[in-house]
Formats: structure tokens, C-alpha cells, sequence
């Protein structure tokens, strides 16, 4: 009969072998998330696709080459460990198994290089583009211009930010650049990552095959908030894209006169407009209010803040402008139903206003943008994102209200 | 414990250790001087540990090698570095370059004497004490003569090309490069071949290839490159008649600008045609991102010469005063094609003049956007 103690003393040396076992199973259940948005496993449209299969039999051959590698490695690590045996004959050089063993990873990277190569090109295939938009990276958020493609109802450039928004089924081609270092634009579920660099032109294909939001992440560091530059493309039904388009192609609407916004719109002109556009925006002598973020900015740009509230996200979609709940009515809607819900906007009742006021008074606390004046002797004072405007409080509620009527 | 040198440069390391501090507090990490004032201290604790490990080469130190009684070997690096040393002066009346070129010779001469010294005090045996010597400085000589070397040889090559005209500078290319490509293979072929033979030959090549550079950079440039460089090409951007006659019309050779450029304005037989990279079919616009350098390729296909202009607006140069901006690529001949870069700060939001043409003819334009 074995005693308690016994048992804890040979169970012991087991249990310290198995230590790392719960880590282990911590990073397999990871794998199980099913609230994982940018998941590289679970595409949604052909290009991510196309990406998918080729991974997985990809993984699978390296998985069973790895399992017979290590295998053999730890077969002979017990096969011939050392008993006090004499060393046996050691002997050098055996061509049959060594032109097989190199004969064997050549054809099975000859295989895989094939169908790599062959997907390469068909994700960078051109002709059959339906649609273009251009996609600019800046520290730290996305812009995105759509020129003017009269087939799809676009009559004149459109421009937002943040939220990327296409029609289903439709294959988008990204035109790739940057305007400051090289950011990465990367959406899972949809395609593979591409590299935004300034100067150049990168394109990249991009189709969803369900209305929906999917999410991305800039992949290639480009400074301090890295990490919070974050994109989302929206996907919406054709005829859902098409009033999009309208809502995008609309006059600017001053606000009435006499009413907060109207209030708002003039602290928006002599504070935000020195980089903020707002396409149909007037200064009081009737000319046109043309931002100067070159004159302000490192980059050169600031977001453009025209239709502000058809968008669900701000400051490079690091801040949701609706609250918690009225996004998760967008996130969660049925397909049928999304589109409707997305383009509704933002309403009074669900904007995020705590975020967006907290912006407002103090955005550089909100998201780390080199935005302190006394560092930025080496940018000629210039602002990497948006510094601290020392605006009141009444100028927050003016300029909230003002926001508002962005649609 | 302390030697001498050794309690002087702990004195002077705390002394820059104490500034270090009081320049942070007072001035702040963002200058260069608290980058000057670390690297003292760095430098200090260097010759600290130096002193302390030689004894500052006492050889009556008991801690001393008994073996380092002889005297030193000759050295010239004393001359090296009075040399080194006027020419940092000389550098500091004239130009940087010199003073430069005089602080890599005193760099170079105390890391090479001191470590000299240090060797010659390895042992009694001055074999041992050079094999020391070069453990420690052969990893760092080998590489940066090799360094040297090469650079000598390709500013030499480089001073031949531009002196001699462009179709014999081919024709000597291939020659030059044949006969590296020879002797690689007969190197290859005759492995045991006499050490001296390759020595021979790789001295003889290099000579010759120095030689052709001295004569090279003595005759000058070939007369066109004197003409260009007079020209100032690179500045010269105008829209009017052609001041440039010898600026390269070719200068797109590079694959990096020609893969990623925003679009390609081509002029064929009289007709502009634009297409936008990655956009199917020719186009009647090109969107330009804001503030964002963009590359268009002008392509001639007309007899003649042509050239783009770009007009991207007007600046106001006086109250009430404004200038239309203009850009444009040289002329171009038939069948060659140029770079035009643009720059646009500003959206083009009430329309107007924001356009491509060829200067010359009517009714051929290309819209530009900036969104």
C-alpha cells in the first residue's frame, strides 16, 4: 500500500516536468477565441481566400515534416544515449542519404513554390479591377480618397477616414501609399498585408464576400501609437454602397443660424480648419475654408472631417464616435439589416460623447503623438497628430453640437 | 589599487559624471551637448579600466609582467599622429573634411600605439607579443584596409568612366570586367596556382585601375557632364524655352521609380493618354494624394520634342498678386520618356487649374485631383 506522502513524493518530479503544461494549454485555447475580428484562419472573400488555401496545406506538410524531423531527433536521442557504451566507429559521408535528404525538401519547396508563385499573381492581378480606392497611411491614421469612377455613382472624389466602406462582391483594387514612414495595411479576413511606403504606389487587392466590418491593423511599426492605428473596412450591399456614395456626395449643410452648432462651426474655423477640411465649408467673407495641415502637421494631412458622423470610429479608429451599445447594433446586426444600421450614422443619442469630448480637451493624453511642444525642435514645430488646444468647455459644447451635423 | 593616470581619470570622469547631471537638470536630454558630456564619461571609465589594467605600464609595479622590462619596439605611430593631429588643426582654418580625416588619424594612432604598447609588455618574447598584438588589431585592420582598398579602386574607376566618353566607357566596362571575370576563373581552374602570381596580378590590376583614375580626374570630366553640372539641372524646372542642352532626357532608369509611380502620361501621335497605376483604361483625371511627393512618368511617342506641364494652381506672391504654379519635365525626344514630380499641399476642392498638358497643343488635357 502506497501512503499519501509516498505518492506526492513520485508524483512530484512529474509534476515539476509538466510545469509549462498550463501555458501551453493557455496558448491552444487562445486559438478557440471566438470573438477574434482579426482572425488569419477564418477568411471572408476570395483574396483572403486564395491565402487560406494555401497556407493550410502549407502548415500541414510543415507540420508532418516537423513531426518526422523531431521524432527521428528524439528516437535517436533515446536510441543511443549514452549507457558507458564505447564510441562506436565513427565513419563520414553516406551520398545515397544525403542526395535523397536533399532531393526530398527540394521537391516539396518546389511544390510549394508553384502554388505560392502562382497565387502571388493572382493576388496581384490588375485587369479585372472594379473599383479603386486610394488608401494613404500617416502617423497615425488612414485616409482614404475614392476618385471619381462614374460607373459606381462617384461623380466627384470622395474622402474619409478610419472606415474604409465598399460594396460586396466587388473587386476593390487599394492604391497603396504613405506620407510620412512605412506603415502596413492589413485587413485578416480579407487579404494579406501591404506595405504602405511613401513615394510609392502599392496596390492591393481587396473583396468581401458578406456585408459586414471587418477589422485591421497596421503591421509595420511606424512610431509611438503603432498600435493604435486601426482600420475598418465596411462591407455593404451594392445597393446599400450606392446611397453611401449619395450620403458622401451631398452639400455641406451649414447649421441654422442662432443655434449652438452654428456657434460650434466658428470655433471650427479658428481652431480645427487650420488642419481639418470640411469640404463646402465657408469662411464668413463666403470663401472657400481651405485647411493648411502642411503648415501644421509633419505629415502633411489631417483628417478630413467632411461627413464625420456616417463614420463609427475616430482618432485613426482608436475611438469608437458611437457608444458601446449602438455599436454593438451595428457589429452584431444580420446581413440584412447591417447595412441600414451603418448608414443611419451617428445619432445624438448614440454618440460616444464621453470619447469624443475627452479628445477634445486633451487628445495627446488619449493617444501617445509626440504632440508636446517643447520636443519637437526636429519637426520645425510641427505636430505629429493632434496636439492640445486648450479649448473651454463651452467651446467642447459648441463644437460637439457642430460635429454633429457632419452627415 | 590607483595608479597615477588612474586617479586622474577618475577625477575627470566624476567631474564630467557631476556636468552630465547638471546639464540634464538645467538644459535638458535633447541636446547634443549631454550626448558629448555621456560619451566623456563613457571614454573616462574606458581609460580607467586601460590604466588600471596596465599599471600604467610601470614595470617596477609589483603587479607588473617581470617580462616587460625591455624596451619597446619602434613604432611609427607617433608620426602617424602628429600628422594626424596637424591635420585637424589645418582642418579647423580650412575645411571639415580635413578635420575629419585628422581626427580618424589620432582615433586610429592611440588605438593602434596603445594596444602596441600593451603587447610589447605581453611577455620577454616579441613573437608572442606581436602574435597579441594582432589577435587584437587584425579583426579591425584587415577589414577597414580592405575597406580602404576597395574604395580607392571603385573612386578610381568611377573617376575613368566619367572622364572618357559614354560609348568607350562601355566598351572599357566590358573589358575591365572581362578580365576580373579571367582571372576568377583561372584562379578557379589552378587552386594551387603560386601565391605570388595572384599577388602579381591583383597588384598589377589595381595599379592600373588607380593609374587610369589619377589620369582620369587630371584630364577632367567628359565635356558634356561639365555642361550638365553648369546647367544645374536638377534646379532648373522651367516652362519656357529650353535652357538645358546636355541634362539627361533618360534620366528614368531606375526600376524603383518606374514599379510604383502614380500614373503614366503618355503623348502618342498627338494625343495625351493617362493611365493610373493599377486602374484599368485610360483616364481623364489623376488623383493626387495631398501632400505626398507623386511621381508621374512622361512618356513621349510624337516625332519631336515635347514636354508635360503640370499646372497645380496659383500662389499669391503680393496682395492681390498670384503666380501660376508651374512644373514640367525637359523636352523630350521622341521615344524617351521623364520623371515629373508633383507636390500638392492643397485639395482642389473649387475645381479650376489643376491640369496635365503638352504645351503646344490645344485641347489635350489631364485633370488633376487632390482630394
Amino acid at each position: 500500500m502506497v501512503s499519501a506522502g509516498q505518492m506526492v513524493n513520485r508524483l512530484t518530479p512529474v509534476l515539476r516536468r509538466l510545469k509549462f503544461l498550463p501555458l501551453v494549454g493557455f496558448v491552444a485555447l487562445a486559438g478557440c477565441a471566438s470573438n477574434a475580428p482579426q482572425d488569419t484562419w477564418a477568411p471572408e472573400g476570395p483574396n483572403a481566400q486564395m491565402i487560406d488555401d494555401l497556407q493550410k496545406p502549407i502548415f500541414a506538410v510543415a507540420g508532418i515534416v516537423g513531426l518526422i524531423v523531431f521524432g527521428a531527433i528524439a528516437f535517436a536521442m533515446y536510441k543511443f544515449r549514452d549507457r558507458g557504451q564505447p564510441i562506436p566507429e565513427q565513419t563520414h559521408g553516406k551520398p545515397v542519404l544525403e542526395i535523397t535528404l536533399t532531393i526530398i525538401p527540394a521537391l516539396i519547396l518546389t511544390v510549394i513554390g508553384v502554388f505560392t508563385v502562382r497565387t502571388v499573381f493572382d493576388l496581384a492581378k490588375t485587369s479585372d479591377t472594379e473599383m479603386v480606392i486610394n488608401v494613404t497611411g500617416q502617423q497615425w491614421w488612414w485616409e482614404y480618397d475614392y476618385p471619381v469612377q462614374e460607373e459606381l455613382g462617384i461623380t466627384k472624389p470622395i474622402i474619409t477616414s478610419g472606415q474604409l466602406v465598399f460594396p460586396v462582391g466587388t473587386k476593390v483594387m487599394l492604391r497603396q501609399t504613405s506620407r510620412d514612414v512605412i506603415h502596413s495595411y492589413w485587413i485578416p479576413k480579407l487579404n494579406g498585408k501591404r506595405d504602405a511606403v511613401p513615394g510609392r504606389v502599392h496596390l492591393n487587392r481587396l473583396e468581401a464576400d458578406q456585408p459586414g466590418i471587418y477589422a485591421g491593423q497596421c503591421t509595420e511599426f511606424c512610431g509611438l501609437s503603432h498600435a493604435n492605428m486601426r482600420m475598418e473596412a465596411v462591407a455593404l450591399s451594392k445597393e446599400d454602397f450606392a446611397k453611401w456614395v449619395d450620403q458622401q456626395l451631398a452639400d455641406y449643410q451649414a447649421p441654422a443660424e442662432g443655434t449652438l452648432a452654428k456657434e460650434g462651426e466658428t470655433v471650427f474655423l479658428n481652431q480645427c480648419v487650420r488642419c481639418h477640411q470640411v469640404n463646402g465649408l465657408k469662411r464668413a467673407d463666403g470663401t472657400p475654408a481651405i485647411a493648411a495641415p502642411d503648415e501644421n502637421v509633419v505629415s502633411g494631412a489631417a483628417p478630413n472631417l467632411s461627413k464625420l458622423m456616417t463614420r463609427n470610429t475616430f482618432a485613426g479608429a482608436m475611438f469608437d464616435l458611437v457608444t458601446p451599445e449602438c455599436r454593438a447594433d451595428v457589429w452584431d446586426a444580420s446581413r440584412e439589416t447591417f447595412g441600414e444600421k451603418y448608414l443611419a450614422g451617428v445619432s445624438e443619442e448614440c454618440l460616444n460623447q464621453t470619447d469624443l469630448r475627452s479628445w477634445l480637451r486633451n487628445a495627446p493624453e488619449m493617444k501617445p503623438m509626440y504632440a508636446n511642444p517643447a520636443l519637437l525642435t526636429s519637426t520645425g514645430g510641427k505636430y505629429r497628430g493632434m496636439p492640445y488646444l486648450a479649448l473651454s468647455e463651452n467651446d467642447i459644447e459648441k463644437l460637439v453640437a457642430y460635429l454633429l451635423t457632419l452627415k | 589599487m590607483f595608479t597615477t593616470s588612474s586617479k586622474f581619470y577618475v577625477a575627470l570622469t566624476v567631474l564630467a559624471a557631476v556636468s552630465f547631471g547638471v546639464y540634464m537638470i538645467l538644459i535638458g536630454p535633447s541636446s547634443i551637448g549631454a550626448t558629448a558630456l555621456f560619451g566623456m564619461i563613457a571614454v573616462g571609465i574606458l581609460f580607467i579600466w586601460l590604466s588600471l589594467h596596465t599599471r600604467d605600464a610601470d614595470t617596477d609595479d609589483e603587479f607588473a609582467s617581470g617580462a616587460a622590462a625591455d624596451a619597446p619596439s619602434r613604432s611609427m605611430w607617433p608620426l602617424v599622429g602628429a600628422a594626424g593631429a596637424l591635420l585637424t588643426l589645418i582642418g579647423t582654418l580650412t575645411t571639415p573634411l580635413f578635420f575629419i580625416l585628422g581626427l580618424i588619424v589620432v582615433v586610429a594612432t592611440f588605438v593602434e600605439w596603445g594596444i602596441q604598447a600593451w603587447a610589447d609588455r605581453a611577455s620577454s618574447d616579441p613573437a608572442y607579443n606581436a602574435a597579441v598584438r594582432a589577435k587584437i588589431l587584425h579583426p579591425i585592420e584587415f577589414p577597414v584596409i580592405a575597406a580602404i582598398g576597395l574604395g580607392v579602386i571603385i573612386i578610381s574607376f568611377a573617376e575613368i568612366m566619367l572622364a572618357v566618353e559614354r560609348s568607350a566607357g562601355a566598351v572599357l566596362f566590358i573589358i575591365v570586367s572581362s578580365w576580373v571575370l579571367a582571372a576568377g576563373v583561372v584562379v578557379a581552374i589552378k587552386p594551387n596556382m603560386r601565391r605570388g602570381i595572384i599577388t602579381v596580378i591583383v597588384v598589377v590590376g589595381s595599379l592600373a585601375i588607380v593609374a587610369g583614375g589619377l589620369l582620369g580626374n587630371a584630364s577632367g570630366m567628359r565635356e558634356e557632364l561639365v555642361k550638365a553640372a553648369e546647367e544645374d539641372h536638377f534646379m532648373h524646372r522651367e516652362c519656357g524655352p529650353e535652357k538645358d542642352k546636355y541634362t539627361d532626357k533618360l534620366a528614368l532608369e531606375s526600376v524603383s521609380s518606374r514599379s510604383a509611380v502614380v500614373a503614366t502620361v503618355e503623348f502618342i501621335d498627338g494625343k495625351l493618354v493617362a493611365r493610373e497605376q493599377g486602374v484599368p483604361g485610360e483616364r481623364e483625371t489623376i488623383t493626387i494624394p495631398r501632400s505626398n511627393p507623386s511621381s508621374i512618368i512622361f512618356r513621349n511617342k510624337t516625332e519631336g520634342e515635347f514636354r508635360l506641364l503640370a499646372v497645380t494652381g496659383k500662389t499669391m506672391v503680393s496682395e492681390g498678386v498670384y503666380e501660376v504654379d508651374e512644373h514640367c519635365t525637359q523636352l523630350i525626344p521622341a521615344g524617351a520618356e521623364q520623371l515629373l514630380t508633383l507636390t500638392m499641399a492643397k485639395p482642389t476642392l473649387e475645381g479650376g487649374e489643376f491640369y496635365l498638358e503638352v504645351p503646344g497643343v490645344e485641347g489635350q488635357r489631364v485633370e488633376l485631383v487632390v482630394p
